[in-house]
């Protein structure tokens, strides 16, 4: 689904190899663990209920707008006395609001995704509106905080769009557009009290945030999506279009951080993060479409052999592949390497606590 | 909610608080991005779009089948550039949250109106077989869409460096009175936000530049014939103002990038440094 | 927008009451061991008109009836492409999932809705790895999964949240369905890749967590994490992974591990297919 590069064979081998490298050396001369400089800022939309605004310094931009709209809430079986049936199926008392919040569903998190060029429903598309959906509802709390009372929900509306034409893979940047979007979102403070009609404070000012900010900030915050690929022994963050044309494997993993609170010595507090890893999908490398380099042997024109040892010549190189000579990749990617790749993403003090640091230097407005 | 519109002839303020002829807070920036050849952000009020401008470029496989431009031609044509647009109305722009298709007829109208008013004044003939793609993308919405959409398109074309005959300005024109009350007397008001646009009989009309000459004018509202001619006049001369802020912001941004060093200045700009 | 080239059902459903006589939960329990996965039945060639086709059955639990999972998949080409389609040095793949309209408790549409399309982008990506695509330059190949029946029972209609989780289930049946089909088809590829599913289950009270093969969602009290992955069991690859959910953070279970056991899952799937396709060439040569 990103654009087909336009490299040569040629050039697609001399890529592949020199990022194969120990270390391994990038055409923008990052290191293998370096994201590139974004800019953001927050609250750009006063007529959405959060948003957020990423520019990459490659040059692509995403906006994403979360609306919420207030919708009863519809029991699955259609009948009016589901919630009375589940409590007396579950054994819970009335009045349990923990256990009514376990009543939350994904559903009510809805997302679009728009890129331009491509339909809204491309297969492309709508896999990436799955993918950061199933990484944001992978901690089963995100659905709770949606939970108004027995009665009434919220519904979120997400709406992603990617403002430049799809330079790279637009993953990542979507994935941290959505992350400042909702840690800016704000719902209408709650007035009323227990299953009545909702009713909700007019100021705005005291309207509470969707992730609770300073004091005591402890449990998950929303997740992010980070794109590694693996372009032979090396693995690489933040592929640009032409490392991701030449990688042999490519996995999206959502990391979700868990903030806890320990207190220490009576006074001193300290906030330590956990990562969890909450969801991982491997994504089809656009490296399996180009086009594959012809060695010199087999080239008839150059050697001007008769056809029968061109035949064998042919056959012998598509068995094993010449050096310099590029060949999409074929099969999966073993075992180990996506141990490692699972390795470095968790790893303390690596890339996701780099980008996790950065994100929290943004002024959320 | 119903406008109230009697309240008008009283103090002769509008819902907002502007006279008749005032236009709303006007924000633009110009390269907004870096990656495009061509982008621009305007705010008519509350109305915020966004503008990308790719090209001229090779036209790509496939592109031409879904956008409503070039005439209905496949790939760049013969004599000319073709100029596809694509317009994306965010689920978050209006106060409730609706969302639009890609073939939603009133954005598919929107893209062509623009579409043939761009073809008529760019010099698309000094670029044959390509394409030019409008992309824009509406953020907020709050009445005069459309002369928003032109505003922000003429900006980033001119930041693509596209040669155009002039500016494309837009602006809404409309009437103090609904077309039932059948009043002949009633004024016209000039750039109408969504309040007043669900209520009152209103046009849109962008013209070429300082001239009197009309590119776009689209009226999908009834209305008495006599009162159509000042309407006119008044978003004719919205147009006008809207040129003169569209044009400062261009020099403002010009004059900056002279300071910074990105373009050589040459004796040949008529764009005056000291401010 | 309103389907109005088919006569449609009746939009909602209607159920039957449900009567809490608490003799469901003793059924649903699992049974087989920890590493087993349910017996399968895969048999090729049972559309004539396709270029190959599979059948794929899952049994049923014990104590229910005609409830196991039942796929179809119909393999159409190699075949040349289109004369308006731009170049390709490769075979060009396309992947259709689709749920049959009475599949499933709640009745799908005829038009593919986003679980369908992300399932059928997560089978190209499982398919795509195992096939040698550029011995088939400028030209395409469709692979099309129906899922007859899906699994589901009147019991989950109550429990409609383990629907998220049955997903894995169903891409696991669909890779090993498509690959079948495509092996029928005597399309190249380096090996048959299978599909296999792995989950971690927890108690009744939320402990004694435990990583099993095949996971069928209503067996367990919940199901905090699963992985599903496509596997080439010569060259010990993997040629898809998918992974959600979340794993406590004090057991000993790590993701490692858990995509370990699918990758074991897969393997049992791998010799049922082995398994089949030589009685198909057993039959055939006699």
């Amino acid at each position: 689904m990103a654009q087909q590069t336009l490299l040569s064979p040629a050039e697609l081998a001399y890529l592949h190899s020199s990022l194969s490298l120990s270390p391994p050396i990038r055409p923008d001369g990052r290191t293998s663990k370096q994201f590139r400089p974004l800019t953001a800022e927050t609250g750009i939309l006063p007529g959405t209920n959060g948003s957020a605004r990423v520019c990459l310094s490659d040059g692509t931009e995403a906006i994403v707008g979360v609306k919420a709209e207030i919708e009863k809430t519809v029991d699955p079986l259609g009948g009016e006395h589901y919630q009375e049936y589940v409590k007396s199926a579950s054994g819970v008392g009335g009045g349990d609001a923990e256990a009514d919040r376990s009543a939350a569903r994904g559903e009510w998190l809805e997302m679009t995704v728009e890129i331009p060029g491509l339909r809204d429903d491309d297969a492309g598309t709508v896999f990436l509106a799955e993918l950061l959906r199933e990484a944001l509802l992978a901690d089963g709390e995100f659905a709770k905080k949606l939970w108004i009372n027995r009665r009434f929900h919220w519904r979120l509306y997400l709406d992603i769009l990617l403002i430049s034409p799809p330079l790279s893979y637009p993953l990542p940047l979507l994935s941290l557009t959505t992350h400042l979007a909702l840690l800016a979102t704000r719902l209408p403070r709650l007035k009323s009290e227990g299953d009545e009609d909702p009713m909700f404070d007019d100021d705005w000012e005291a309207a509470p945030f969707l992730y609770p900010r300073e004091g005591a900030t402890t449990g998950p915050r929303p997740s992010i999506t980070l794109l590694v690929v693996a372009v032979g022994d090396s693995i690489l963050f933040d592929p640009s279009k032409e490392e991701l044309a030449v990688a042999d494997s490519a996995l999206a993993v959502s990391l979700c951080e868990v903030r806890t609170q320990r207190e220490q010595g009576g006074m001193e507090v300290d906030s330590g993060r956990e990562l969890r890893l909450v969801s991982m999908r491997t994504i089809d490398p656009p490296s399996r479409l180009t086009p594959p380099g012809v060695p010199s042997t087999a080239n008839l024109a150059a050697s001007g052999t008769s056809d029968t040892t061109q035949q064998k010549q042919q056959q012998r190189a598509e068995e094993h592949p010449q050096e310099g000579v590029w060949k999409a990749p074929l099969g999966g990617t073993r075992f180990a390497v996506l141990d490692s790749i699972m390795q470095a993403v968790l790893e303390k003090g690596g890339v996701a606590d780099e980008v996790l640091d950065g994100l929290e230097g943004v002024d959320l407005a | 909610m119903p406008l109230d519109t009697s309240t008008y002839s009283l103090a002769l303020l509008r819902i907002d608080g502007r006279r008749w002829n005032d236009l709303r807070r006007l924000h633009a920036q110009i390269h907004t991005q870096d990656a495009a050849d061509g982008s621009s952000y305007l705010e008519m009020g509350h109305t915020k779009v966004m503008c990308v401008v790719t090209g001229p470029a090779e036209p790509q496989a496939g592109q031409q089948k879904r956008g409503t431009g070039g005439g209905g031609q496949a790939g760049g044509q013969k004599d000319g550039a073709s100029i596809v647009v694509n317009v994306v109305v965010a689920g978050f722009s209006s106060v409730d949250r609706k969302r639009r298709g890609r073939n939603d007829r009133r954005i598919q109208e929107m893209e062509i109106t623009i579409q043939k008013a761009l073809a008529a004044n760019l010099h698309v003939h000094l670029f044959p077989h390509s394409t030019i793609t409008v992309s824009l993308h509406v953020l907020s919405q709050d009445g005069s869409l459309l002369a928003a959409l032109i505003n922000a398109t003429t900006l980033a074309l001119i930041d693509a460096g596209i040669p155009m005959t002039d500016y494309i300005t837009a602006c809404t024109a409309g009437s103090t009175s609904s077309y039932a009350a059948g009043d002949d007397s009633a004024d016209p008001l000039l750039d109408l936000n969504t309040q007043e646009e669900q209520e009152l009989p209103y046009l849109t009309v962008a013209t070429l530049g300082d001239s009197d000459k009309v590119a776009v004018l689209v009226c999908e509202s009834r209305v008495q014939v006599s009162r159509l001619e000042g309407m006119l006049v008044v978003g004719v001369d919205g147009c006008r103002q809207m040129r003169r802020l569209l044009d400062g912001i261009v020099r403002q941004k010009g004059s900056k990038m002279i300071k910074e060093g990105a373009v050589q200045r040459s004796d040949m700009m008529a764009v005056s440094l000291e401010d | 927008m309103a389907d109005r080239r088919r006569v449609n059902g009746p939009g909602g459903s209607s159920l039957p009451p449900v009567y809490d006589d608490g003799e469901l939960d003793a059924v649903s329990r699992r049974q087989r061991a920890p590493d087993a996965i349910r017996p399968l039945y895969l048999k090729t060639g049972v559309t004539p008109s396709a270029s190959g086709s599979a059948y794929l059955e899952i049994e049923p639990r014990e104590g229910e009836y005609g409830s196991g999972m039942k796929l179809a998949c119909t393999v159409h080409g190699p075949r040349s492409l289109p004369r308006s389609a731009p170049f390709s040095p490769y075979m060009v793949l396309s992947t259709h999932v689709k749920f049959a309209p009475f599949a499933t408790k709640q009745r799908r549409g005829y038009l593919r809705d986003s679980s369908e399309k992300d399932l059928s982008t997560h089978l190209e990506t499982a398919l795509r790895g195992a096939l040698i695509a550029d011995r088939w330059p400028k030209s395409g190949v469709d692979v099309v999964v129906t899922i007859i029946e899906g699994e589901s029972t009147r019991q989950d209609a109550v429990e409609r949240r383990v629907e998220e989780w049955d997903v894995m289930n169903v891409l696991g049946g669909c890779i090993t369905v498509a690959s079948a089909a495509i092996a029928d088809a005597g399309i190249d590829c380096v090996d048959t890749v299978s599909g296999g599913v792995a989950a971690l289950v927890a108690g009744k009270d939320g402990d004694e967590t435990s990583i099993v093969l095949d996971p069928v969602a209503l067996e367990h009290d919940s199901i905090l994490a699963a992985c599903c992955v496509a596997y080439l069991p010569n060259r010990d690859e993997i040629t898809n992974l998918w992974f959600k959910g979340r794993l406590p953070s004090a057991a000993s279970y790590n993701h490692q591990s858990l995509v370990s056991r699918a990758v074991q899952a897969s393997k049992g799937t791998h010799g049922l297919i082995s398994a089949s396709l030589s009685e198909v060439i057993g039959n055939s040569q006699n």
